[in-house]
């Protein structure tokens, strides 16, 4: 315990001498002050007293406190902390695990009777504090401002620590085991962001297939519901053109389902760093009661989506939108905590002990 | 006989099964002594202080360190280590890093605060104990490191050319503190290129070449075995071979007819011949010096190939 208590003040004493760090402390205090300078009224929202007459942005539509609270998800969260602050964090501690193993350093630190997972593990566990402390900085910074500006004292906001921490020690366990194996920083730094962005783009092509995938089954149920329709207004009536649809749509549905197949198995034993975030989404605006405003945001951009591409949602053609979103929505929520969390646990447990193994056996 | 601080009857070091790092390597190190492991460059010193204190695994490691088997994690708490080389963090001032240091060992609070005091007034680092290392010269970071292996206030310490880097002030200084912790009942480990400075404080040596030990014993007994006279004759006329010695030499270019002879005879009866031919000849005794051989000359004798007479080549035999 005394070795591992050293270990997390050496740690806090190496990135606090590092400019990044308080480079980092100072975006977030920007961040935080930006968050602080954005108000709401009456007539709009304010950004630096400037006002911004947006329409259905305003106090009559949204209370003051839960637009803090959508903004701090949306800026604070999603922007700035699941990306931005997670980025300069990696930047900083990139060099913790190179640093632990480069000549002059480890030898002094394995001949003291510490064993070498432990040492590893606390270096692990040190940098991640270290994080999550930062992330308690600006979640208390954020709660002060939401209660003060927006008058209400939303605990929830606080949610975002464990989770962002957790998103954030994926990574940084990816980092760490990279930093061991090749001693370089930069190499670390880069092969990170780089498995960061696949996971991201991983991501992204499953939720776009699934969403296909979801919208033709949601095709087939309404042609089959108007083919049910037809039938019975008229038994002889000729639905072959129906039919025909049918056929293409579970012909869509068969390749999508297995090009979806493959990127769910992949994605399912990879680190979900996207939908570790959105958890947040789902408790704290749940928490704020802010779940409808959110929605009207998803629908609103999905609408979007759809009028960029001028068909129906997701290429489907006879769904109704609002059902192809439910369903979509239903499928996503519907993808449990261990799903989430615990499968991306596994996979940084397995590249912890990856990482463990490489340093146990590895000579100085 | 009473227990070894370090007993090794079997250490051996293989790289992807190839390069033989060390072989068989057997080594007593007695409690309390200053112990000094020599060899060239990549003779496998370095290698097998790093076995000892964990940091490289070896392929076999037979014998014990401070009475627990070679690996022992909790022995090394009693243990103080400063490698070759060694990097303290940059930005640690020199007592917290003697403090970390400590900290990592298993030493109290109370206990490290109150060790690194003494070992930084005892380093010369008093006035300098809360500045950043980051700005110490390569011999204050040396001293600095040394009362960083010596918070834990271990029973026995390895030192990898503790004196690299330090002027000559300084290396005095760290001569005299190995010595005081001899006196205090340490053992000390030694690994040094410098025979010199080896030379002045061990008690015992082992010389190491292509991961084998050729030579180990007192210091003593290994110069004795191979002392020498040197004798200083001045001739009238030309120089003259004396029974039992080598070549004469002239030293003196301005003066051609002092010659000097080495008598390769620990005892000085073996001069006695030499001296009696050289004035039945007309020659003055000028001197004779008892010689000891210096550790230089054991040295070069063992790393030498006796039959071609070249020295061997260093590094790890394949």
């Amino acid at each position: 315990m005394r070795a591992f208590t050293a270990i997390l003040i050496d740690i806090y004493r190496e990135l606090s001498s590092k400019r990044l760090f308080w480079l980092s402390l100072g975006l977030s205090t920007v961040v935080v002050a930006a968050f602080a300078m954005v108000g709401i009224n009456e007539k709009g929202m304010t950004i630096f007293g400037i006002l911004l007459e947006i329409p259905f942005v305003n106090s009559t539509v949204l209370e003051p406190g839960e637009f803090y609270k959508l903004v701090f998800y949306a800026l604070g969260v999603r922007f700035w902390l699941a990306w931005l602050a997670c980025l300069l964090a990696l930047v900083a501690s990139a060099g913790l695990f190179p640093e632990l193993v480069s000549s002059g350093t480890v030898e002094t630190l394995l001949s003291k009777p510490i064993l070498r997972y432990q040492l590893y593990l606390s270096k692990f566990v040190g940098g991640l504090l270290f994080t999550a402390l930062q992330i308690t900085m600006f979640c208390l910074a954020s709660f002060v401002v939401i209660g003060v500006r927006g008058d209400a004292w939303e605990p929830g906001v606080f949610l975002a620590i464990p989770l962002v921490t957790l998103l954030y020690s994926y990574l940084f366990a990816i980092s760490a085991l990279i930093g061991t194996v090749t001693r370089s920083g930069i190499a670390a730094l880069l092969l990170t962001v780089l498995i960061w962005g696949f996971l991201f783009s991983l991501n992204l092509s499953e939720m776009l297939v699934n969403s296909f995938r979801i919208a033709q089954i949601e095709e087939i149920a309404a042609i089959d519901r108007l083919v049910a329709t037809q039938r019975e207004k008229d038994v002889a009536v000729d639905t072959s053109d129906l039919t025909l649809e049918r056929e293409e749509a579970v012909s869509t549905l068969a390749t999508l389902s297995k090009a979806h197949q493959i990127l769910f198995i992949t994605k399912s034993i990879l680190p979900k760093t996207e939908e570790t975030a959105q958890l947040l989404q789902r408790w704290t605006v749940h928490a704020a009661n802010l779940e409808a405003a959110a929605a009207d945001d998803e629908d609103e951009t999905q609408s979007k989506r759809s009028r960029r591409r001028g068909d129906g949602n997701f290429g489907t053609t006879r769904a109704r939108e609002r059902d192809v979103t439910a369903a979509i929505e239903r499928d996503q929520h519907g993808r449990s905590l261990w799903w989430v969390v615990g499968t991306s646990l596994a996979f940084e447990a397995a590249v912890l002990a990856w990482g463990c193994r490489v340093f146990s056996r590895r000579d100085f | 006989m009473p227990e070894a601080a370090i007993d090794l009857t079997s250490v051996k070091k293989t790289y992807k099964g190839q390069i033989h790092a060390l072989r068989e390597v057997c080594v007593r190190v007695e409690r309390g002594e200053i112990f000094g492991l020599l060899g060239p460059n990549g003779s496998g010193k370095s290698t097998l202080v790093k076995i000892l204190l964990t940091v490289v695994k070896p392929t076999l490691a037979q014998g014990t360190m401070l009475g627990r088997p070679i690996g022992d994690k909790a022995s090394l708490a009693r243990v103080g280590y400063l490698p070759e080389q060694h990097r303290l963090p940059p930005y640690l001032t020199a007592r917290q890093a003697v403090e970390f240091s400590g900290s990592l060992s298993g030493v109290s609070r109370v206990d490290r605060r109150r060790r690194a005091d003494e070992l930084l007034e005892t380093v010369g680092l008093r006035d300098w104990k809360d500045r950043r290392v980051s700005g110490f010269s390569k011999g204050m970071r040396q001293r600095a490191g040394l009362a960083a292996a010596l918070v834990n206030d271990p029973q026995l310490v390895f030192l990898d050319e503790p004196t690299d880097g330090v002027d000559p002030v300084g290396r005095k200084e760290i001569r005299d503190l190995l010595v005081k912790m001899r006196s205090e009942g340490r053992t000390v480990f030694l690994n040094s290129h410098l025979l010199s400075e080896a030379e002045q404080v061990c008690d015992r040596v082992a010389i190491l070449l292509q991961g084998r030990i050729v030579t180990q014993g007192h210091l003593n007994d290994l110069l004795q075995l191979k002392g020498r006279y040197v004798l200083q004759v001045r001739w009238s006329g030309s120089i003259m071979e004396l029974p039992g010695c080598e070549t004469p030499r002239v030293v003196d270019q301005a003066d051609p007819l002092l010659a000097h002879y080495i008598i390769p005879s620990s005892e000085p009866q073996g001069a006695q011949a030499a001296i009696d031919f050289a004035r039945a000849r007309g020659g003055v005794i000028e001197s004779l010096t008892a010689e000891r051989q210096r550790l230089e000359d054991l040295f070069m004798r063992a790393v030498t190939d006796p039959i071609s007479g070249e020295a061997l080549p260093p590094g790890a035999a394949p």
